[in-house]
């Protein structure tokens, strides 16, 4: 009976076993085996080369390789960073709205934002690239009616990058504002009718209650956020090619220009393997952090 | 939040649980005007005259809607097939995430054998791999098997996922043993358990992640670009789209892009009108249970 269950157990297991492991596992398996290696990504795996550290020592060099590199690293560590600050209070501010019961409308309010993240990345390029345009797109027109000069968004290397985040955060916050209202719901309600009785005012209730009981939340919010940054792509490549002057040239994009585009799969690959460790290094990081504020 | 203050029985304080109401109502007004604009803006934009597009201070609202935008986009891409090629790769995508899903989740929830937590986390570890980190490998494997510039390349590679086996697990884990043991002890397969016993206690679960597997696939970009290598007859409608911006840059193609972007927001957002239940539950399940 129980050999039978075994068996069937590894039949079950088998589809989804395979598959992930011949198109996620066996790849990454070999990202880490080609990052050591001199190979072109036209070629077959077996014509690459050992070339031990040379990659890596390449990515992070002087020449225009490891410059375009280290400022696409840069460049992700800051629209991950600024994504993470607007996204976390953002969803709690717009999950305290469609949580609350004092006015009605959160429900809507959350089906409106939430619609956002059903829209594919490309339409949400188009229409930004639209709403950025620097002479009739209508964010400059109405800053315009507010009497503000209009700014260059997308086309100056000051603002571009953060110009991306918006559009980014724009189409997410709906699914972090669930997330956030999943955690509220969790809150046990007669920790407020307490709080209240002993005097707290609703600042102090939302300082001491709803925030510490929201970091859990905000953990898988923060890690979720992070991973999905790294991964912006269709902006970057449908509008500004990296640009202006490099300053929107994210390692998602990079990547796939160096190792896909222009073929070189040992470098490309050493490229992925960092991203791969500083996801790791910063997610634990974020964990450390989180479980050194459980035990206080 | 909490309850608003009984207690607060004077006059000024309902003035100011009053005022506190009516700043609360402007701030979530202000944040789904925000939120709704940019989609809003989409489809009146799509519906106006290219002269509309371009006049300042801006048309908001077009006067006489036209459809002329739409035609035009039917001349630049090949709406029909882009749309059907999107519809075939979200489909059958789908289908087989849900079959893969549902076994490994069965198998996950009610099966015991040696390993069976290690080989879990190490599936769901795949979940939090950005697709860019296997890109390059994946792109040379994929060509290596002949699946190169096709939709089966597109899809293959994405018939299982960690996500649904975690939410099929998370679900079936709460179906009761009884149930299950009966239908063994009758001699049932376990393939047939699952799919005439378990599947149907858990089909608002199985719901969630098809329409979360459809919506994904649809929108997809960065791997049919990688794979289909130009090949403009299998572009889903999401590539065949990228195409309108470089079609005549500038103000002019303003209502074409829109027209083109209505298209494919079109799908996913009536999918979403309807079943938005589903949605809001399985993102609560698979980060509370978690």
């Amino acid at each position: 009976m129980i050999r039978t269950y075994r068996a069937s157990a590894g039949i079950m297991l088998a589809p989804a076993v395979t598959l992930i492991g011949v198109f996620i596992l066996l790849p990454m398996l070999l990202t880490i085996w080609l990052s050591f290696q001199d190979w072109s990504t036209q070629t077959p795996f077996s014509s690459a080369s050992f070339i031990g550290f040379d990659n890596f020592r390449e990515i992070f060099g002087p020449t225009s390789v490891g410059r375009d590199f280290k400022r696409a690293l840069l460049n992700t560590a800051i629209y991950t960073a600024l994504s993470v600050m607007l996204i976390l209070p953002l969803s709690v501010a717009f999950g305290l709205m469609v949580y609350q019961r004092d006015v009605a409308g959160g429900t809507a309010l959350r089906t409106v934002l939430f619609s956002t993240y059903m829209v594919p990345m490309i339409a949400v390029t188009l229409v930004w690239s639209k709403l950025y345009s620097p002479s009739e797109g209508p964010l400059n027109q109405m800053l315009g009616l507010a009497g503000i000069g209009p700014q260059p968004w997308l086309s100056s290397p000051r603002s571009a990058l953060i110009s991306i985040v918006v559009l980014n955060v724009w189409q997410q916050i709906g699914y972090f504002t669930v997330l956030a209202v999943a955690g509220l719901t969790q809150i046990p309600g007669s920790l407020y009718e307490a709080a209240t009785l002993d005097g707290a005012n609703r600042h102090e209730q939302f300082r001491f209650i709803t925030l510490p009981l929201l970091r859990r939340t905000l953990l898988f919010s923060a890690v979720i956020a992070i991973i999905n940054a790294v991964q912006v792509f269709e902006p970057v490549a449908l509008i500004t090619q990296g640009g202006p002057v490099g300053s929107t040239n994210v390692l998602t994009y990079h990547i796939r220009r160096v190792g896909i585009e222009r073929a070189q799969g040992g470098l490309g690959s050493a490229m992925a393997v960092m991203l791969m460790l500083a996801l790791i290094v910063v997610v634990c990081a974020l964990f450390a952090y989180a479980n050194r504020k459980d035990d206080q | 939040m909490s309850a608003p203050g009984r207690s607060a029985s004077s006059r000024s304080a309902r003035k100011r649980l009053a005022g506190r109401r009516a700043l609360l109502a402007t701030l979530m007004l202000l944040v789904a005007v925000a939120s709704a604009f940019p989609l809003l803006w989409m489809v009146l934009s799509s519906l106006k005259t290219p002269a509309e597009t371009m006049q300042v201070p801006p048309v908001w609202i077009p006067r006489a809607p036209s459809l002329e935008a739409y035609e035009k986009v039917s001349g630049v891409i090949n709406v029909g097939r882009s749309m059907w090629n999107s519809l075939a790769i979200a489909t059958v995508t789908t289908a087989g995430i849900l079959v893969t899903s549902m076994m490994a989740g069965y198998a996950f929830a009610k099966h015991h054998f040696p390993g069976r937590s290690l080989l879990f986390s190490v599936l769901i570890a795949t979940m939090f791999l950005p697709p860019i980190v296997t890109l390059i490998p994946l792109y040379r494997l994929v060509g290596s098997i002949g699946l190169n510039a096709s939709l089966a390349g597109i899809i293959v590679p994405n018939l299982a996922n960690a996500l649904g086996i975690f939410l099929m697990r998370q679900f079936i884990a709460g179906v009761p043993d009884d149930l299950i043991d009966a239908a063994r002890m009758d001699g049932a397969s376990e393939l047939l358990i699952l799919f005439r016993i378990v599947a149907p206690s858990v089909a608002p679960a199985i719901a969630a992640l098809a329409l979360f597997a459809f919506v994904y696939h649809w929108n997809s970009y960065l791997w049919p670009l990688t794979v289909l290598q130009g090949n403009a007859e299998d572009y889903p409608i999401v590539i065949s789209l990228s195409r309108l911006l470089s079609y005549n840059r500038g103000a002019l193609n303003t209502g074409l892009v829109m027209a083109g972007a209505t298209l494919a927001v079109l799908p996913p957002l009536v999918l979403f009108v309807f079943l938005q239940r589903f949605f809001v539950d399985s993102i609560v399940g698979s980060a509370v249970k978690g």
